[in-house]
């Protein structure tokens, strides 16, 4: 006879609560069969209910009714609406839509040609020109190079406030390379935050000054920082909700890089 | 402020049209349950709040993606499941060597032979479950995941599957790599008893 493996007693021991809910599941009449006739798998199946069964369901603290709405409020200002769908585009007409394409096509081919043709007379341009003329360089991809700084850089954040809020606030071997890194992220900040206010940014220029706030408490401390500072620090960043702050402003980039290509505006 | 009596696809309709006001009333109606299976995940009051506002927020985000046909509370759902793992997985590094300390064989040792001289039945369940804890948190993020979904979530094999986006064989695997982990940590302390 061929005995029943842990695995098998482990998916029937399952199946078998499963069922009690959702109906009878197909294995489960073979490894009940088998079961049945089978003193030793009986026996193994006893002791892994028994565990099993010693091991609760973790029942987490009770949220009051206002929970939701709570969590809402939370969310509420975080979030952009959404725009209202635009007519579709098979909504137009195929006939429209195929001169749409071929129009579309045409201006392709047409700037693409061109696109061909001006660099060519760049090239011989520039072959003629002083060399600090042609070290010149366009202004899109120097917009392009600093929304992947400030998403790198949020994301470096995010990380190290995630370890600061976890951080065991008397282990100076947890917190010097927090502040090592803080001072890193410190002068990656101000870039940001300059950049920011240049573009008028209402969400990330306060945000970046607030982590700039955390970042430099971290980093420009005399000394080494004390358990209640650290401890501080902590209630600080869990008061302002920050970090849900760099999370949101986080998701938020692709789209802006989006904007900035389309637009072809600033960040 | 909130229209409840709307169904789930009506809201995210409303809410696709422009309307984020809309999404108050899927907040509320799913927070507590994605609280509870964040919270069973990470085992940490402050993280499943995290997590439940993330996936929140990142539902929201997402909702273009979501497909009308599929059930919002099991889409949603299944975001905050990614999100708690990811929590763990984040802080697994500094918290596990802690853990399998605190799990050693001797030390469960120590701690069980004061109980053979008759201490408060209340203190013994408590130290069963300070160390079913431990054994849980012994766990890697995804066995840790799977079993919750598993066996205190009552969730079938292809939906934690779904979940974590492995196959459902690898999710049954999961759960017995969980299990076989947590009988053989716990394994002591079921002879002592």
């Amino acid at each position: 006879m061929k005995h029943l493996k842990e695995e098998e007693l482990v998916e029937h021991y399952y199946s078998q609560s499963q069922s009690q809910s959702q109906g009878p599941d197909e294995g489960e009449g073979v490894a009940a069969d088998h079961l049945a006739s089978c003193a030793a798998c009986a026996a193994d199946f006893a002791a892994l209910r028994s565990d099993l069964g010693e091991f609760p369901a973790v029942e987490p603290p009770v949220r009051d009714a206002a929970y939701g709405e709570q969590v809402w409020e939370s969310l509420r200002n975080a979030l952009p609406a959404y725009e209202k769908p635009k007519r579709r585009w098979l909504g137009v007409g195929l006939g429209k839509s195929l001169s749409y394409a071929a129009a579309c096509g045409l201006l392709a081919a047409c700037a693409f040609v061109a696109g061909r043709q001006w660099e060519r007379k760049q090239v011989q341009t520039a072959s003629v020109r002083p060399p600090q003329q042609t070290q010149l360089a366009p202004a899109h991809p120097q917009q392009r190079v600093v929304v992947v700084v400030l998403s790198d850089h949020l994301e470096r954040s995010e990380r190290l406030l995630v370890q600061l809020k976890h951080a065991d606030a008397d282990s100076e071997e947890t917190i010097s390379p927090l502040r090592d890194q803080a001072r890193v992220l410190l002068a990656a900040n101000r870039i940001c935050r300059q950049d920011a206010n240049k573009a008028d940014d209402p969400e990330l220029a306060p945000a970046l000054d607030r982590l700039d706030h955390v970042l430099a408490q971290l980093a420009n401390h005399p000394g080494p920082l004390s358990a209640a500072e650290i401890t501080r620090l902590q209630d600080e960043l869990k008061a302002s909700g920050l970090l849900f702050e760099v999370r949101v402003l986080r998701t938020r980039i692709p789209e802006h890089r989006t904007a900035a290509r389309a637009n072809g505006g600033t960040i | 402020m909130f229209r409840m009596g709307k169904n789930d696809q009506a809201a995210i309709r409303a809410i696709l049209s422009g309307d984020k006001e809309a999404y108050g009333a899927l907040v509320v109606r799913h927070s507590h349950s994605l609280f509870r299976v964040a919270f069973r995940i990470t085992g940490n009051e402050a993280d499943a709040e995290d997590v439940v506002q993330e996936a929140l927020l990142r539902g929201y985000q997402k909702l273009e993606s979501f497909e009308s046909r599929s059930n919002f509370g099991t889409w949603i759902y299944r975001i905050a499941v990614r999100c708690a793992l990811d929590r763990i997985s984040s802080r697994k590094g500094d918290k596990g060597s802690r853990v399998a300390e605190e799990t050693d064989p001797e030390q469960d040792e120590v701690q069980l032979a004061a109980q053979s001289a008759g201490p408060d039945r209340l203190l013994l369940s408590g130290e069963i479950a300070a160390l079913q804890q431990a054994a849980l948190g012994a766990l890697t993020p995804t066995e840790r995941t799977a079993f919750v979904l598993r066996h205190m979530e009552d969730r079938s094999s292809e939906e934690i599957a779904a979940a974590l986006g492995i196959a459902p064989n690898a999710a049954k695997q999961a759960v017995f790599r969980a299990v076989q982990k947590l009988r053989l940590r716990l394994a002591p302390l079921r002879v002592r008893i």
